[in-house]
Order: structure tokens, then sequence, then C-alpha cells
């Protein structure tokens, strides 16, 4: 038996009439926003309870920068500065204002006033000189834009009841942020899986330079604070390799060997033995190991410190470290900022280097495949709040540098006033680059475009695109699938369904950091060999945990280890030191598969779904190292809290039902609080011929009782601040002055406000401001082609409310009843055009008098083999007839429990016919049909493509004023394009008139004089009038010196137009003319 | 003279205050033309405009 479905209906009264403070009645909805929150979350708090972020790692990552003086001879005296803490602070009115009783701005403040939500970034900034006091000061970093809902939200934590109190959806989740009023949403990105090396064979890895091959590895190595740094390993043709890493979008290529001898000191022959992993019979790697330590000794470099101080020569302008660094300082540093950052230790770095060493001559030797970087295997999710965490350390980077950039040119230029020990010439110096220091603004230039600008490239693919308009309607998208990611090319206001990728609603980011530190103790007790390097003559794999090789064991026996620490981490044994979300990944030895190797992953960002642990049946979370499902894709409506709401443009279904017919999925995100169709009772006939190729005929008695009636509702704004120059004062004040015509009265206030109520056609006036200089009133007219209703006047303040009227915002209502040409669609995609509103007396009607709303042709059916909508029409008649409502969740019926006969059976209770069907009566005639008519409740949508947006129509209007063609462009009434194979369509049919019709008449008819004798139409001029009194005037041909042969002639004007472009190259143009 | 007194006393536009609602606390406020968008109640920056005294006809189609 399916599950019994319910429409809840006093259930959800309740609710409505007292919502909850203290749960969400769809908590599901929440869920899909949390890893969009947690991530904004983790900027401030990186793992449960902790009171340090991602921001104050970031800042720990940055480190103090230092500038010298050049005082006495050397570097002279020290001057160090660093960012000792970070903080954002919650959305608060500024000090200056006084008159408010609560001191917290809302988002609603921020969505009504067309304002960006904001708080206030602040730095405590520290500096001293030499070995002295450490001086601290707090410096303010702008306001930066603040995720709704998330822990700097003044939102946060908040329920149903306190949301609706504050204007809020009674669901409101989030995870968004609001820029001018307008909400944005950082989009999730897929980019290569962290702490994971990859293989890969690319073609234009050889253009690096003769002798790179197309092999490589990489690896995307992720910092503490989130932002990553991607090494890659070249292999060159000459059995050599090359670390290639990109800094401040510059890249570089240095010598593994090189690297490996700095990180750690070493022998040859540890390095040899480590590359080799006791596989001696592999001359294929004897070989080019070999000549990579032999061809090393090029370079003289025989012990650590040479090789870190060699690194730190080449690299010290680039790295940009304090002057007084040695060599070997700035060779750690590189090491340290730039080689496998996922990892602290040089150890660490140094077996996965050769890890990586290792793996790209096995790609070379074809004894394992490259991996796809394309697939969810070797991919996880940008969080939009990781992002953004990169993003405000770059800034904070970009700042330090800025005043070491400053402090450093004015000690260069020797401008007086450097004095080091002088506190004022320091802070002097920061108010000269307070432009680096407004980080919100930046920030909110990101967000509200979308695009980053960066020095660093953040070790990202592209650079715009980042953000989307996260409207109501789209958010509804995601309530059936959850949050999209990953378009390039998707545009925010063009079809975003069908360019988004999907997570599946089960799928879970995670954005904690999952507690492993005692993992490596149980891998040992499982027989993983703690030995960094394993002794001779073993095939041995090597165990990562996120990308550390904890060690190494043979293939028998990870397999063992993977499944008993899967078991573990299901079964909770351990006492939980395997959390569930740790991702175990299994490769075994194969020849010419994957690198093998068992991989385990904990850190955040991966995608992951539930699966059943078949073992014991608990759940179990399965991360995409294995598998990843994407989802699917639906259309929808707006919001509940539309009065509250200032989208520029939103379309509202007035008369939504909830359907009859109902997977489960629709009561666990809360569909009911935002219908999106109605009910309709549908007939399958071809009736009058209206119902052909996807047409539909609706009923005109059901569209008079309000079937699919929807609204539009649009924004206007008006802001006077645009016309007022800086500096001066106010000049121009809403209002209607005495010299006002009486027409615009009748549509506006005193206050020059349009009344509310008013109707708006084009032309009229929507508000008046009066201008100070001149006295005299001026207006600003609607510009709308259709009618529009003055829903609702906003008078915006400033954000001290101490100024006057400025900003207004007005929502106009336009009414969208159903119209011939309107889309409607069934949920299978059964999409028609309502073709005729039929009169209710001729429709078709059933034996118990009912007739249908909507008519659709049978026809739409046998290719598109929509079987879904016959089973609803079924289930929708048996639940309307029984008073219940139906379960549609997928997968409930089989073959032998089908769905036919379980709604067959109700109908047949109800007394109606077991397949649905009913014979009916033509209204017109009153006779049976000779067939039984598919009758039954689909739920039916209104799509939102309305023909009032893309009618096109013209008979005579704008030319474009080169060619006196029509214009193109629906917006500038303009026509559409009769191309050339239209043209030879009418050519093929023979219709000459309607050609001469439409390429000439229609379009750039002309009368050109032309002269008959010479044949030019570019000669014939006016000259003067031919008498006194006449204003005739005379047309002469220029060239035959006569007004004799001219003669009047109609031509395309753009054959004129031609003729002149021809003549400016020297080409004359001979028109031959008969009688 | 006289010309220019006339000229001088022309009828000006009274400041005709308007009543607004709150958008925070739905209390009216009387606003005059030239003075801050604030509430007197909650010191909110946001007002509505009240709907109009006068006849509103719509066509019923």
């Amino acid at each position: 038996m399916p599950p019994i479905a319910k429409f809840n209906t006093l259930e959800r009264e309740r609710i409505f009439k007292n919502p909850s403070d203290k749960s969400f009645q769809t908590p599901a909805l929440q869920e899909l926003v949390a890893p969009h929150i947690e991530a904004f979350n983790s900027l401030m708090e990186f793992g449960k309870g902790s009171k340090s972020g991602l921001l104050d790692l970031a800042i720990q990552d940055i480190g103090p920068k230092a500038v010298f003086d050049m005082h006495g001879g050397g570097l002279g005296n020290k001057l160090t500065f660093w960012v000792d803490e970070i903080t954002l602070n919650k959305p608060m009115l500024s000090e200056k204002e006084r008159n408010s009783t609560t001191r917290q701005i809302y988002p609603t403040e921020a969505r009504e006033r067309l304002n960006t939500y904001k708080g206030r970034l602040q730095a405590k900034l520290a500096w001293r000189v030499n070995d002295g006091p450490v001086v601290v000061e707090t410096r303010d970093m702008g306001l930066v834009p603040v995720m709704i809902r998330s822990n700097r939200c003044n939102l946060e934590g908040a329920f149903p009841k306190e949301l609706i109190k504050h204007h809020e959806e009674s669901e409101e989740f989030g995870g968004y942020f609001l820029v001018n009023g307008i909400e944005k949403l950082i989009r999730l990105l897929i980019v290569p899986r962290r702490n994971h090396v990859i293989a890969l064979i690319r073609s234009s890895f050889t253009n690096r330079g003769p002798t790179y091959s197309t092999f490589g590895t990489a690896i995307r190595c992720t910092r503490p604070d989130q932002t990553s740094q991607t090494n890659t390993v070249h292999y060159l043709t000459d059995g050599g390799s090359m670390l290639r890493f990109a800094w401040r979008k510059q890249e570089y290529l240095v010598p593994t060997m090189l690297v490996l001898k700095a990180l750690i000191d070493t022998s040859d022959k540890e390095i040899f033995d480590s590359v080799m992993l006791g596989d001696l019979q592999n001359t294929f790697l004897t070989d080019r190991v070999e000549l990579m330590l032999r061809s090393f000794k090029t370079y003289n470099l025989h012990t650590r410190e040479q090789c870190l101080a060699y690194l730190g020569d080449k690299f010290r302008v680039v790295m940009n470290f304090p002057e007084d660094y040695t060599d070997v300082e700035v060779g750690e540093g590189l090491l340290r900022k730039i080689v496998l950052v996922h990892l602290k230790n040089n150890r660490d770095k140094f077996n996965l280097l050769i890890f990586m060493i290792r793996k790209v001559y096995a790609l070379v030797a074809g004894e394992c495949s490259p991996d796809n970087p394309d697939s969810p295997q070797h991919q996880e999710v940008l969080l939009g709040g990781h992002l953004y965490g990169s993003i405000i350390k770059e800034k904070i980077e970009d700042w330090l540098n800025g005043i070491r950039a400053q402090i450093n040119q004015d000690v260069r230029r020797k401008v007086v006033g450097v004095d080091f020990m002088n506190n004022q010439y320091f802070t002097k110096t920061l108010l000269k680059t307070s432009g680096l220091q407004d980080i919100g603004q930046k920030m909110a230039y990101f967000l509200a475009t979308g695009n980053l600008v960066s020095n660093t490239g953040l070790d990202l693919q592209q650079a715009t695109g980042y953000t989307i308009v996260a409207e109501k309607l789209l958010r509804r998208v995601e309530d059936n699938n959850s949050w999209g990611f990953l378009c390039p090319v998707h545009t925010p206001d063009g079809s975003p369904c069908g360019l988004l990728n999907h997570l599946s609603h089960t799928c879970k980011v995670i954005t904690q950091p999952a507690d492993v530190s005692r993992l490596p103790a149980i891998l040992a007790s499982l027989g993983v060999s703690q030995t960094l390097v394993p002794a001779r003559g073993q095939k041995t794999i090597v165990v990562q945990l996120d990308g550390r090789i904890v060690g190494y064991c043979s293939s028998d026996e990870a397999k063992k280890v993977a499944d008993a620490l899967r078991h573990y981490k299901v079964s909770g044994t351990h006492q939980g030191a395997i959390p569930l979300d740790v991702e175990l990944g299994y490769v075994p030895i194969s020849h010419g598969g994957q690198y093998p190797g068992l991989y385990i992953f904990s850190s955040p960002a991966r995608m992951m779904r539930p699966v059943r642990y078949l073992a014991n049946g608990k759940t179990d979370m399965v991360g995409s190292f294995e598998q990843c499902q994407m989802g699917k894709q639906t259309m929808g409506t707006p919001a509940t809290a539309i009065k509250y709401r200032t989208d520029n443009k939103m379309y509202r279904l007035q008369t939504g039902q909830t359907p009859i017919v109902r997977p489960a999925l629709h009561d666990t995100y809360g569909m009911d609080g935002f219908p999106n169709g109605m009910n309709a009772v549908v007939a399958v006939i071809s009736y009058t011929g209206y119902d052909m190729e996807d047409a539909m005929i609706l009923n005109k008695s059901s569209h008079e009782r309000g079937f699919g009636y929807g609204t539009i509702y649009k924004s206007e704004i008006v802001d006077l601040g645009d016309f007022r120059v800086r500096g001066e004062p106010v000049l121009h004040h809403f209002g209607l002055g005495l010299d006002a015509p009486r027409g615009w009265r009748e549509k506006l206030d005193n206050d020059g406000l349009p009344c509310i109520g008013v109707t708006l056609k084009e032309g009229d006036p929507i508000c008046a401001y009066i201008d100070d200089t001149t006295g005299k009133t001026s207006i600003k007219k609607y510009k709308g082609l259709e009618e529009g209703i003055v829903d609702e006047v906003r008078l915006l303040g400033s954000d001290n409310g101490d100024t006057e009227l400025q900003k207004i915002h007005i929502k106009l209502r336009i009414t969208r009843s159903p119209i011939i040409g309107d889309k409607f669609s069934s949920r299978h995609g059964q999409k028609g055009v309502c073709s005729q509103k039929w009169p209710s007396i001729d429709m078709p009607f059933s034996e118990s008098g009912i007739q249908p709303d909507v008519i659709i042709n049978p026809h739409a059916f046998p290719s598109r083999m929509t079987i879904g909508m016959f089973v609803e029409s079924l289930a929708g008649k048996s639940g309307a007839l029984h008073g219940m409502a139906q379960d549609a969740t997928p997968f409930t019926y089989n073959e032998t429990f089908t769905a036919a006969d379980y709604f067959g059976e109700q109908l047949k209770a109800a007394g109606y016919n077991y397949h649905g069907n009913e014979p009916m009566y033509s209204g017109i005639t009153g006779q049976e049909f000779k067939v039984d008519i598919y009758l039954g409740v689909v739920y039916y949508q209104r799509l939102r493509h309305m023909v009032s947006d893309k009618y096109q129509v013209r008979t005579t209007g704008p030319v474009h004023n080169l060619t006196m063609q029509p214009v193109k462009g629906r917006k500038r009434a303009g026509g559409i394009r009769f191309g050339e194979m239209e043209r030879d369509s009418l050519l093929a049919h023979g219709v000459s008139y309607l050609l001469q019709d439409r390429l000439m008449n229609c379009s750039d008819y002309s009368i050109c004089n032309v002269c008959t004798k010479c044949g030019s139409i570019t000669s014939p001029i006016s000259t003067h009038a031919s008498g006194a009194l006449s204003g005739v005037r005379e047309i002469e041909c220029r060239a035959c010196q006569t007004s004799q042969a001219i003669d009047q002639i109609a031509l395309p004007y753009v054959f004129r137009y031609l003729a002149t472009e021809l003549m400016s190259m020297g080409i004359k143009v001979t028109l031959k003319t008969q009688p | 003279m006289n010309y220019n007194a006339t000229q001088s006393t022309a009828p000006k536009a009274p400041a005709p205050a308007m009543t607004y609602i709150c958008a925070e606390c739905g209390s009216d406020n009387e606003i005059k033309p030239k003075e801050p968008i604030r509430c007197k109640e909650c010191g909110y920056r946001i007002m509505y405009k009240k709907r109009t005294k006068r006849m509103v006809q719509f066509e019923a189609r």
C-alpha cells in the first residue's frame, strides 16, 4: 500500500495562525542551505564551538610585514606590522543615530531600502619598531556584506514567529547576501579535490618549454584557512621532472630534486629508495631516478642549506619577504607558503612530493591511467563562505602590502617626516592607504557583479560569474533539488533552469572538518606500517589521510583496513574516532587502472550522500570519490511576504491550490506555503480543432472564476539624489507645486507621489519633484506599455534617518488574466498554449454534468509517453471524488501492484469507470460522443511565458536612419527580420505581390529621381525654383546639365545608399530605364 | 512697487503635512515636505504611503 497522503489543512492553518518560536515547520528547507550558511559561519567559527574562524587562520597565514628606514648605512630600523585580530560585527546602526528604539538592523530594512545588509569589519593592527613595545590600533575596514541567517546576521537562530515579526518568510532559510536590495547568492563551484594527487595528460603541458611532455601530476593543496595552492609535477622527456606552481598569477618551474633536497636533509640513497619503494626490478623507474639524481649534480648543491639558499636567492624578489631575511629563510618561506601547503611538516611534504614523482612515472610507464578531472571522484565544491573568506584574506594582505609599499616609497624618496620612532608617521601612512582599507566596498562589488578582482587569482580558473541573483523564483527551484552549482556560462537572468547543475536533495556538503586525530593510531593497529621508507622487496601501497602519507601496507592488507575502517565508522565503535563524514577511497592494485592506494578524506567542502551500509543496515555517508548524483529541475512561483519585497519583477499566481496528487517531498519542503498551480479537470479529446499541436482549450467560465489568474509586480525606483551635484545642497524635493497642470493631480498627491490604487498608463506621471533653482515642478513619466496599478509607495529614508525624502520605491501591479497565447503546463512537461477560451455552454460535459477546465489533444501523448500524466489524471480524479490527497512518491507501485489498478478500484468504488474513461456529450449538439473520453484531474501550472511579454507586431514604426529599413527589437517596436530564406520561400511559392509588399512597401520604399539619359540616380539634384511664385523646384541632372530626362522611380532606399557608397569608391551605378 | 509686492506675496504652496505609516511599528507619522524620513515613535527609516481616499474605479472586464 502506498503511504497515506494528507492535506493537513487544519495543522497548516494552526501553524499559520500561531507561528512557532521553537521549531521550523519544514526543517528540510533549512538543511538545504546549511552548507552555505555553515561555510560562512566558519569564517568566524571553524569547527563546532571553536572561538577562532577561518579569518583568524588567514591573518596568521599572512603573518607580519616589515619595512626598514635605511638609517645609518645598513637597513636601519625595522618596523614590523601585522593584523592581530579581525572581527566582523553584526549589522548595527551607526553611533550617530540616536532616535531608534532598536540598534540592530534586520535584513528587511536592507531589502526595502534597497541597501546592502552589512556589518562592520574591524582589524586590530599591531606594529612595533625593532624590538620595541607593540602598539595596537583598531582600524575600521568598512562595512562587509553579511550572509542572511548566518552567525553575523541579526536573524541567527530565529524561528518562524520572530522571522515573521521581522517581515521575513516564516520559513526563511537565508544563505544569500543582500546587495543594493538584491538577493545575491555565491554559487557553489566545482574545483579539483583538495589534497589529492591526480594524474593528468594534457597537450598544453608541452607548451612550458622544450623537453616538457604531456604528462603531469597535480595536487590542489588547501591551507587551514581554506585558500588553496596548486602544485604540478611535470615529466620531462629527458626523464627528469619539474615542479610548477603559480604565485601572484605568475608561473614558476623548479626542479623537483632541488625542492626535495631543500625540504629535508636527505641523501641520494634515501631519495632513490623512497621513489623505488622496493621495486628494484622496475628498470624504467631506476633509470629515471638515477638520471634525475645525476643531472642534479650540475647544480653543485650538496646540502639542504645550499639548496635553500639557492632557492631563496632566486625567489627573493618574487616572495617579497622582509629585506633582512637571509636566503635560507626566504627559501624556507617559499617552501612553507607555496609547496604542498596543506602539510606543515617538511618530512610529510617530502614524502608526498616523492609520491607525486612516483605517480607521474607510473603514468608515463602506463602503469596507471590518467585521472579524469571532470569526474566527481576528483572534484569537490568550493563553498561561497570559503571563497568569501579567501577574498577578504587577500584584501587584508593587499592592504598590508600597500602600507609597506607606501613606507618604502617614502624611504626611497627621502620624504621629510619619515620617522619610525614617531607613531604619528605610521598613522599618517595608514591614512594614505585608506583606499585599500575599505574591504567592505570591495566585497559588495564582488557580490553585486560576481567579478573577482584579484592579484593572486586565488587558484581559480575564472574571474567572473561567481554570484547569481537568488530571486524567490529561483530559490523555489532549489526547493526540489538543492542548491545549484557550476555552470561557467550561466547567465543570471537567462533561463537558469536549463543551465544549472543541481546537487541531489540528499547530497550533503561537508563544511566542518572531522576529528581524525585518533585515526593514525587505529591505522597502525590494523597493520599499516608507520615506517616512512619501507623495506626493500615488498610491493606496497600508500595510505594517505587528507593528502598526508600516514603509512604503507600491502594491497591485501589495505582492503582489510578499508573494510574494517568502514565498519568502525558506520557502527560508531572506537568512541567515534572515525566520524561518519570521513570518506574512504580504496583503489586496489591493477595494471593500467587508477593509481592504487587507500585515500582517506576528512576535510570540508566534499560532497557526500547517505547510503545504506548493508552489513548492519545503518546509514553511511558515501563521498563522491565513489559516486555522485546530480538532480533534476523544475519551475516555481513567489513568496508569502510579498508586501515586504522589492524585487524588480515578481510573478504571482492569485488562485493557487494545493495539489491533490503530491509526492512526500511536497510536504517535506513545505510547498503548500507556495502553491504554484491549480487542480484542473482535464479532458483528453480532440474537440473543435483548437487543441491541435499542443494547444489547449480553456473553459471560459473557469477562467472567469479565476483559473490561472496572475499578476506581475514591478518596481519603479526614483532617486532624486541622482540629480544632486556632490557638495551642493539638496535642490530637488518631491512635491507638486502650484504650477503643476491639473492632469497630474489626477494621479499624484500633493507630496508628489502617486496615489495608491491609481491606474497608470504610458506617459502618465509617476512622481513629481520641484527643482529649487528654477522653482518648477517636473515629473517622471511611466514608461511601461501595459497599464499598471500603484500598489505600494515606500518613502526611503537615509541610513541615519536624518535626511529628507530623496528616494522612493513604487510597486506597480500589472494584472495578467490568462489570455490566448499564454502558456500552461502540467507537472509532466506537457506544456501547451491557450488557443481559445471556449464558452462554457459549448464545452463537452460528462454524465455527472462535469465540464473540463482544460481540453488537451490526445496526440500529446503517444510520442512523449508521459504515463505519469495519465496516472495523475486517474489519481486526481479518485482523490477529488473521495475527498482525499493522493500520494505520488515514485517507486511505490510495481508490476504486480499497478497504479492503474489501485486508482481504478477507487474510481470503481466511487461509481466511475475503472479506467478513467467516461461517456461525454457534445456541448454544441448534445449528442453523446462515439467514444468514452479520458477525463480526470491534473495539477496545472501557469508558466511565466506570456504573450503580453512576447508579442511583436508592427505596421509602421521606427526605421533605421541609414537604411530606412525597420529597426529590430521588440522593445523598440521593431520588426522581425524577413530574411533570405523567407524570401526564397516566397519566390518558390510565386507570390510576387506579397514579396513586393514585404521587402519593398513595408520596408524601405522610396521614390527616387533618375536621369534616364545617363542612368544615374546620384546625379539628379534639386536646383532653383522654376518660377518666383511657384514652390515647385526643378530637378536637373548635374552630369547631363538638363532636366529633360529626369524621371521618378520607386527603389529600395538601401539601393540608393549602396549607389552612394559605391560612388565613394569610384564606381558608377547606371540604371537602364524603360518607360 | 505695488507690482513687486504682489509678486512677493504670491500664494506659496502651503506645506501640506501628509500622513504616512511607519514600516516598523505601524504608527501614523505626519511628515511635512523637507522633513527627515524618520518615525517619531521608533526612529525607523521607511514609511509607507496610505491608500488614497479618492474614489478608485476599476474596469470590471
